[in-house]
This record gives structure tokens, sequence and C-alpha cells, in this order.
């Protein structure tokens, strides 16, 4: 029998190596470390350093280790440091399950701070759910989730829309052209966008969909051209935005006529395409980086000093920062005895903090935040001018849509009858 | 050394590894870390699915992560189903629907309300995709690099389409909100002990049967086939067949493979079959030695359990590609048979130096440092 000369003979001792290097974490430290031990309170950070979303994902973590150096310099929380622990996820669902296990298991951390997009959201909840934890998510939203351990501290789209689309009504017409990336943020806010635009009797004269990613849009803008829109409503996402916007221009359409409003693009976007391409284009949002208050020119001074002068504030690195300062009070108030997830987010509730953006408040009924919309007009600087801000701060309603279906500090209950 | 021996040797390092993977347990108690490892074995099953069809049979098959994402979906299905859902209070239909406006379950998501079918079907589903485009490919003769560029073309295809009918597939967040699986009175959670067993029997007893596989007369074909096709075929053998078939066997481990995953993530995701995962698995392979079930396993286990302390350590938390990267190049570069063939390089050089020994006078060996520290 001459099977295979070249096969090798396995000794023990190969199998013993590699299962050594295989398992490294074998000896793990402090399995059973309390939350907040030893004058620390360690809190994960959990945003892409590498892979396809790592520019605008950078940014929240550079916010979020601002916020805590600023609250470790003022001499931590009741005494105690916050210790951050920072994961790379680098931008994979699965990865991001994987660090979060880590953060909330292996290092007992009593928070994590952490994703960008909905899906890296949606694959860390089971081990939240799990293990009882708390995770802080900064980002705008679709809505129609209430999970009992997320505390949203970015926009969901009643606060985005319910002054935006009026506006664009009163100031450009009734007709709109709804274009999206293809998942589930653009079609849940063309959904609330439907229904605000029935009420005010306009009209929808088109609804497209483009994959994530997506650079071509010629099709796009010749339907642009025939249907004649008055407003072009884009929750458009990442590097599409760049494309959609150079080939706007270059295609002759004016924003004038027909300008793109926004809830998705930011000055980050803006930077990569070049102002003259933004210029006119509206954006809603609860934030831009030249509102004019004290606390966001502290902000934006302080992070140009801290990460470089050419570094952008945006929509949502701006509540990745005070989501940090939030959790800061929760803590305090809990006092220096135990202190667990769920005793954080109770403690969170009714928390007020003035952020760059104006006075924010974490709701109680449904651990969503009151924010302050605010519609931008794209200058070509690359920076927004601000020509509406809502007179008040804006109530979240995560299930503004669905009438029937509201978010409750035990989660999500259907109203009867 | 002669061949039947060495068979003995190889059975005793596969009966080891296994030993060891089987024993983890009674060292590690935590949920956490049992979890982590499973994932690791897991890949590892992924990574012998490609080597009995690259390895053994020359298929590089770049398009390796579909069998295990579609795996991974059909098992998500089922659980889906289960799943009281909490976010929508509908009658039992699954919450991405109800945001997308679906009213009534879909045709094809009727039988995954079945385990037995869900379980068949995450086998299944892979083989018969993968037949189809075996079918044709091998058909025609197509080799080589144009075998990869299909079975690539081919993942890039499926992937576009889980994230485009999101009303159906849950689109770019994958099926995420799943319950807990059951059988026979056993619950295979994330983090207990009966899905690290699961995992870890399932991988000893894929790495004993394509070892047995190899080693039957089909296995030598097939291994002659990846040296010489054309010779194979003149002594009238119908290549096509044989390499379609370690193709569906390849695609049928990934799908089984990715069905564990779920169990282990709690979640499928599109990125499950993207393409950077397919590439990982190739990567995998060849820094284990793809020529060996064995190799490609523990590659995977030895590469996904670095990457992951690396890119824990503070130290390395700017630098773990960079790192990755460049172990890559020196494996690939000093040991083109992956870390497998460590074992062989010392192997050769203490018979060489017996040999040297023997006839008196040592001549090339004297450069050859003594190795007594690896190996038995």
């Amino acid at each position: 029998m001459s099977i295979d000369r070249r096969k090798f003979l396995k000794g023990t001792a190969t199998a013993g190596v590699a299962a050594a290097a295989g398992f490294p974490h074998i000896w793990i430290k402090n399995a059973s470390l309390a939350y907040a031990a030893g004058g620390e309170i360690k809190v994960g950070v959990l945003y892409s350093l590498t892979g396809t979303t790592a520019i605008i994902e950078t940014s929240l973590n550079h916010a979020t280790i601002m916020a805590i150096e600023e609250i470790n310099a003022a001499g931590g929380i009741n005494g105690m440091k916050v210790v951050p622990v920072i994961e790379d996820p680098a931008s994979d669902p699965a990865t991001f399950a994987e660090k979060a296990r880590r953060l909330v298991v292996g290092e007992k951390c009593v928070s994590v701070f952490g994703s960008y997009t909905s899906a890296s959201r949606k694959a860390v909840l089971p081990v939240f759910e799990k293990y009882h934890n708390l995770y802080w998510y900064p980002t705008l939203y679709e809505g129609r989730e209430c999970s009992t351990n997320v505390m949203y501290t970015g926009a969901v789209p009643n606060q985005q829309q319910k002054d935006l689309i009026p506006w664009l009504v009163k100031n450009f017409g009734k007709k709109f052209y709804l274009i999206g990336s293809n998942y589930i943020y653009p079609k849940e806010e063309n959904n609330v966008c439907k229904i605000l635009l029935k009420q005010l009797g306009g009209e929808v004269v088109g609804e497209e969909y483009v994959p994530l990613g997506h650079s071509e849009f010629s099709a796009v803008i010749n339907k642009f051209k025939e249907t004649q829109p008055n407003v072009i409503f884009s929750t458009v996402v990442g590097d599409s935005v760049v494309a959609l916007h150079r080939q706007y221009k270059a295609a002759g359409l004016d924003p004038k006529k027909m300008p793109m409003a926004s809830l998705t693009t930011s000055e980050d976007e803006v930077a990569a395409m070049g102002g003259e391409f933004a210029a006119g284009h509206f954006t809603s949002a609860p934030y831009f980086m030249s509102y004019d208050s004290p606390e966001n020119h502290k902000f934006v001074e302080a992070f140009k000093k801290r990460w470089g002068k050419d570094k952008t504030t945006n929509f949502v690195s701006e509540p990745a920062y005070f989501q940090v300062h939030l959790f800061k009070q929760a803590v305090a108030k809990l006092g220096k005895g135990s202190i667990t997830p769920a005793d954080v987010r109770k403690a969170a509730w009714g928390q007020e903090y003035k952020a760059p953006e104006g006075l924010v408040k974490i709701d109680p009924k449904n651990s969503h935040t009151y924010l302050w919309p605010k519609i931008g007009e794209w200058q070509t600087s690359g920076q927004a001018k601000i020509i509406e801000e809502s007179k008040e701060w804006v109530e979240p309603l995560p299930y503004w849509a669905y009438p029937g279906q509201v978010c409750t500090p035990d989660g999500m209950v259907e109203k009867k009858g | 050394m002669t061949s039947q021996r060495q068979a003995l040797h190889r059975l005793g390092g596969y009966a080891a590894v296994c030993v060891l993977i089987l024993l983890v347990p009674l060292f590690v108690s935590d949920g956490y870390l049992l979890n982590k490892f499973a994932r690791y074995l897991v890949f590892g099953i992924l990574s012998l699915a490609l080597s009995l069809s690259w390895g053994y049979a020359g298929i590089l098959n770049l398009g390796q992560a579909a069998g295990f994402g579609l795996g991974s979906y059909c098992m998500a299905m089922a659980l889906k189903l289960r799943t009281i859902p909490i976010q929508t209070g509908a009658g039992g239909l699954p919450d991405f629907m109800v945001w997308n406006n679906v009213h009534t379950l879909p045709w094809f998501w009727q039988p995954f309300h079945s385990y037995a079918f869900a379980l068949l079907a995450g086998i299944g589903v892979p083989v018969l995709v993968a037949f189809l485009i075996g079918w044709f490919v091998f058909r025609a003769r197509v080799s080589g690099v144009y075998v990869a560029i299909i079975t690539l073309a081919m993942l890039v295809v499926i992937n576009l389409v889980i994230i485009d009918q999101q009303r159906y597939t849950g689109g770019f967040n994958g099926i995420t909100d799943l319950t807990t699986f059951k059988v026979f009175g056993v619950e295979f959670g994330a983090y207990s002990v009966s899905t690290y067993y699961l995992a870890a029997v399932i991988l000893t007893l894929l790495l004993f049967l394509g070892l047995a596989l190899m080693n039957s007369k089909t296995g030598l074909i097939l291994q002659a086939i990846r040296d010489d096709e054309t010779r194979v075929r003149y002594f009238g053998y119908d290549v096509a067949n044989y390499q379609n078939f370690i193709f569906c066997v390849s695609a049928g481990v990934a799908g089984l493979a990715g069905m564990l995953y779920t169990l282990v993530m709690e979640f499928a995701s599109p990125t499950f079959l993207a393409v950077p995962i397919s590439l990982s698995i190739v990567i995998w392979c060849a820094v284990g030695g793809r020529a060996s079930l064995l190799g490609a396993a523990l590659g995977a286990i030895v590469v996904t359990g670095v990457q992951g302390s690396l890119s824990d350590s503070k130290t390395f938390l700017d630098t773990w590609m960079l790192i990755m990267g460049a172990l890559f190049i020196v494996v690939v570069l000093f040991l083109p048979n992956g870390l497998i063939s460590i074992v062989d390089v010392i192997r050769d050089k203490r018979e060489r130096r017996r040999l040297a020994a023997a006839a008196g006078a040592p001549r090339r060996t004297a450069v050859v440092a003594p190795s007594r520290s690896a190996a038995r």
C-alpha cells in the first residue's frame, strides 16, 4: 500500500503546541471580578477601527475616549476612575458579537458604548440580553426597537422628519422622490415620510433603493429628470452619497429647484465629496458641527485639539460623546456601592445633560433620548448653515408610525383596541 | 520508514488532537470561553471542508462560504419560527417581515417549522447548489483558476440576492433574535458545554471520516485527479463525476459548519457568506496545510485564535492586522505546505541524519541542529 508518501506523521507534541496556541485564553484573569471593583469602573468601547465603516466609527471611538478622559481629568465618578476597554470589531457583525462577549463576560464591563450600523447592533443584542448588560447606541436609526438592554441616544424617524417634511413641502412643493440604500433604515424612514406626506397632501413620484456601496446613479438621475420632483428625499448612505451628489451636479440639475433632503449626509460625507457638490442641499439632524452654542464650541475645539486640526464632528459622534456624560451622571447618582448595569439603566432615566446640540434627556418611558432637530443647508465650505431649529426638544417615539405599539421600560407592548 | 507506520502515526496524531479538543471542557467551565472555542472549532470544520476539495482534489473553491452561509440561514430560519415574537406580536411572523410589510409566511419558510427538515436542508441546500454549479463546471472541463472565479461569482450572487430580498431574508441585518436549539431534551445554548461538545464531536467524526474517504479508492482517484487530471481521464475514469462528488461533499460539510455557527453566534448574517470570510478559509487552509485535514482544521483554529487574542490586546490594537499579514507571508514563504508540515520537515531531517550516520560520512548534515525539543 503506498498511500501518499508526502503525508506526515503527527506527533502528540505538535498537537499540544497547536492547542496551546489556539487557546491562549484558557488562563483568563479574574473571571469572577465584580463590576466596578478596586476603584475602577470598566466600560467597553466597541467601534470598528478597521474595515468598511472604519472612518465614521473611528470618529465615534475618538468622541467616546475624549469624554472618558474629560471625566477622569475631573476626578472620575465618586472618586472612581473610568477605564475604557477598547476593541476593534473590524466592521464585521460576527466579530462584534465576539468582542461584545469578551467585554461583557470576560472583562465585566458595566456598560458598553458601541455600534454604528443596525446590523452590528442586532448582532450584539443577544449578548446584552443574555447577560443583562447595557449597550449605549449613539446612531440615528429606524426605530421600532425597544430592548431593555439598550440606551438609544441617536435620533429616531419622528425626530428627524416631523419638522423637515412640512418645511420641505412649504418651501419647495409636494412632489417627492424617495431614494435610499437597500436596507431596513431607508425603508422605515420612507414609511414615515409617506405617512407625513399623506397628511400634508403630498405625493410620492418615485421610490427606489440602490444596493449598499452603489455608485452608478445615471439611471436614477434620468428618472429625476423625467418625474421632476420638487424634493429628492435621500436616505442613501456611505460612499454612495458622494457618487450621488457628484453625478447630480454633473447632470446639470439645480438644487434650487430640486434639492436633495437627506437624513444621512453629514460633515464627513460632504468632506469626502467636496463642498461644492453638497452646496444647496439639505440635511435634517439634531447636530451640526457649525451649530452656535458655547457647549459646541468647547466640544469642537477639544475634539480638534485631541485628535487633529482637520478632524470634523458630526451627528453621530456628538451623541457618542454626550452619552458617556449621561452614563457618568447615572453612575454618580448610584454612589460608591454596588453598580450593576440594571442600576445604571434605572439611574440614567430622566438624566439631563447640556450637550453640544442643546439640553438632552433620556426618556424614562422608552430609554430613547429627547433631542433638538435642526435643518442645515450645506455650503461650499463643507459646513452647514442652520436655517431652522426646533423651538423645543422633541420627544423620541420609536413606534411613531405604528399606533398600536408602544415602547415601555419592560419592552414593547401592544395597545389593545 | 514504511508507509504503514506513517499511516499509524497519522492516526495517532489525529486521535491525540481530538482527545485534547474533547478534554477542553474539563479545564474550562466559563461559558464565554467555551463559546469562543466552539466558534474556533466551527471554523476548523469549515476549513476542513475546503481541504477536502482544494487540498485533495485540487478544486480551489473561493465560494466555500456559500455553503456555510446557506447552512447558517437554514438553522436560523427554523429557530426564528420558534421564537416568541417579542418585537411584533404578530402571529408567528418573523419581526423583520412585519417591518417589510409582508403579511403571510412565504412558502419556502413553511417547511422550516420542522427541525428535521431544517437540519436536512442545512446540508441539502448547499449540496444542491454545489451540484448544479459543479455539473456545469466540471462537465465543461473547467479547471484551475476559472473554477475559483466561477465559485467566487456564485458566492457574490447568492450574497447579493440575500441582501436584496430583505423581505424574506432580513437583508443586511440577517436573521436575529433566535430561540435556543433544543432536541431530545438537550439545550444547545451558545454558551453551553453541550454546544461545545456538539462542535467537537462533529469535528472529530469529520476528521476520521474524511481520512477514511481519502484513503478509499475514491480518495486515491481524487488525489490522482489533483496531480494529473488528463492522465486519470485516459485511464477511463469519469473525472467530472469524481470532482462534482467531492465538491458536493465539501459544500455539505460547510453547510453543517454553518448550522453550528448559528448556534454559536445566535444569529445569521449575510456576512457569513461574504467574500472576506470565504477568502479567510483559503488562508486558514494554506497556513495549516491544505493537503491535510488535520492541518487545515488546526490552521483555522490557530489563525482565528491568534487573531482573536491579538486584536483583544491593547498593545496590538492598531497593528494586529499587520502582524497577521506578516505571519501569513512567513508561513507561505518558509512552510509552503503549511504549519502541519513542520512535522514533516523535522522527520526528514532526522531521517537524513540517520542515513548519513549509517553511511559513516555526514556530508550535508553539518548545519542541521538537533531537534530534540519538538515532535515526540
